[in-house]
């Protein structure tokens, strides 16, 4: 899939900006503060309807306007105009695919796959453990819409049993023992779905991990990723064990009123070489890492929607050497189309700009074609 | 503006109604000012009886004008056989397939503890009294298939295990008509996970 064109209005520093796109590398080149990346943010608007860096909908709004505007022309089999508008004064988005207004945010997950490699991906490999499980739910369910509705009705279980549970703590009430039992069940019945497809994305997803890792580096260097969930789980018996670990913090979690055990508590560990990439990984190992994870993501969500998405990479290139460059170069061009935001073009040489690619360069909102 | 005081009334009354928005409420006013006495007579009448003659059924909860619901005065249907629901709504609904000749058992609800409803909020125990004092051989749990449905069908089942009863669930998956390839993914993904071996 390629995006072939974006108007922008009102958009950040872009009062009025038509961009046409190449179907391979698109370059966006300015200094800090000149509206490159509020571009690959509408490309991921249009794309998802959400924002790329969660800030607020009505900070994207030139200042002085009460409204922004996106349009673009996607082309796979057939082309298809997206556009989305944003009022501020109501507060409320809407999107229209080919004019005809789309109600649902859902309706359009997954019709423009999009893949991003940003600033705030450090977060994956050097924060919380909850940055880890956003970031294998969001590939998982960007492949199964399954897998989605599952993650929606385990959460909503473990929000209705922490409030029963938090009751139970206050009345010390022994007629809520039962009722507590029966959302236990139901708290087994989708974490053991959601473990179980958890294990077996893992295995999957390592395959790509190693593929893309061992093209981005000259090393030997063999990443690999362990899930860590409840202990000796092997998919076969995980409703049983399940059920074991809640009984042994049963007595835990009555005192605290709260959910101690299940996937909400899950972590992925990273591996380089068998030593854990938290705390034995050099800077150069996480950022290597997380532009592994973001290209073995691509190519996943490639293989199984069977469309290629569209691939964001906000100023990534400024803190990788010559060499890493050059090798990420390389891999982009097995990818479709890409866009790529960079300060300034010292690492351009390794990157095999060819008369495919497009050169805008961005200065305080107004561009302009290079090549 | 200004609209004559009986009018705002009936609009704000009327706008009170689940999914009538002002609008509605106006036009339907409205229309009510324009129509016969007759007409509007016989709508007062009727929504004066809906509240007045019409009570729960003291065995099933079912809305009945008598003491007992039809349904739990027929002797045409299975006695030993009840269907659990959540609301009164769903009677109706399976009433209108006619495939269940048994009775029901309304519950008022379903386990939600963030909504602050509990087992002694539902006609949980009335239900297991029913069982044990009129010899019911099956209940069918039909709630719907969310994670409090789900929850309260396991909740009831845990209830029922010691007493002699059989115990089911209606089946989900995919709906009769619609082919397979229009169905949602969520459903199909859904019905795949709780598929049947034949």
């Amino acid at each position: 899939m390629v995006l072939k064109q974006i108007e922008l209005q009102n958009f950040r520093l872009h009062k009025n900006t038509s961009l046409d796109f190449s179907d391979k590398l698109n370059l966006i080149v300015g200094g800090n503060g000149q509206g490159k990346t509020s571009i690959l943010e509408a490309i991921y608007y249009l794309c998802t309807t959400k924002n790329l860096n969660m800030s607020a909908e009505e900070d994207a709004v030139t200042f002085g306007e009460s409204n922004f505007s996106i349009g673009g022309l996607f082309n796979e089999l057939t082309e298809n105009k997206a556009r989305l508008y944003y009022d501020s004064i109501k507060n409320k988005k809407y999107f229209f695919l080919d004019e005809k207004q789309i109600n649902r945010s859902t309706e359009v997950i997954g019709k423009f796959p999009i893949v991003s490699l940003i600033q705030s991906d450090h977060a994956i490999t050097q924060g919380a453990p909850s940055e880890r499980r956003r970031f294998v739910d969001s590939v998982a369910s960007q492949a199964s819409r399954t897998y989605l509705e599952l993650l929606l009705d385990y959460s909503k279980t473990l929000r209705q049993r922490s409030s029963l549970l938090s009751q139970i703590k206050e009345t010390r009430n022994n007629v809520l023992f039962e009722q507590l039992d029966a959302w236990t069940e139901s708290l087994i019945t989708s974490g053991t779905e959601i473990i179980n497809r958890r294990i077996k994305f893992v295995q999957e997803f390592n395959v790509y991990v190693k593929e893309a890792y061992s093209s981005v580096v000259e090393l030997i260097e063999k990443p690999h990723i362990e899930y860590q969930t409840l202990a000796e789980i092997d998919g076969e018996n995980t409703a049983e064990k399940f059920r074991e670990e809640l009984n042994a913090f049963r007595d835990d979690e009555l005192r605290r009123g709260i959910n101690l055990v299940g996937p909400h508590r899950d972590d992925f560990i990273f591996y380089i070489n068998g030593m854990e990439l938290k705390r034995f990984g050099s800077q150069g190992q996480h950022k290597t890492f997380q532009i592994a994870l973001r290209f073995a993501q691509f190519f996943f969500i490639k293989e199984k929607l069977g469309k290629t998405p569209i691939f964001l990479m906000d100023d990534v290139f400024g803190e990788l050497d010559t060499y890493r460059a050059g090798k990420i170069s390389e891999y982009l061009l097995q990818i479709g189309q890409a866009f790529i935001t960079m300060t300034d073009l010292t690492n351009k040489d390794g990157l095999n700009i060819t008369s495919d690619n497009t050169l805008i360069k961005v200065e305080n909102g107004k561009t302009t074609f290079a090549n | 503006m200004l609209i004559a005081e009986p009018l705002q009334k009936a609009i704000d009354e009327l706008s009170k109604l689940p999914s009538v928005g002002r609008k509605t409420a106006q036009r339907l006013a409205l229309h009510i000012l324009k129509s016969d006495s007759e007409n509007v007579d016989a709508l007062i009448n009727a929504l004066g009886e809906l509240k007045s003659k019409i009570r729960f059924c003291s065995v099933c909860f079912n809305i009945s004008v008598e003491e007992k619901c039809e349904i739990c005065r027929s002797q045409k249907r299975d006695h030993s056989v009840i269907c659990v629901v959540e609301e009164v709504s769903d009677v109706i609904a399976i009433e209108n397939t006619n495939e269940f000749n048994g009775l029901y058992h309304v519950l008022g609800g379903v386990l939600n503890p963030l909504a602050n409803v509990s087992a002694d909020s539902l006609k949980i125990k009335e239900l297991v009294d029913r069982i044990d004092q009129h010899g019911i051989k099956e209940v069918i749990l039909a709630l719907n298939p969310d994670a409090e449905g789900d929850t309260t069908s396991l909740y009831i089942t845990r209830i029922l295990k010691e007493h002699a009863v059989k115990i089911s669930r209606i089946a989900r998956g995919l709906p009769i008509g619609g082919d397979l390839e229009f169905a949602d993914a969520a459903t199909i993904g859904r019905a795949f996970i709780g598929r049947i071996s034949l």
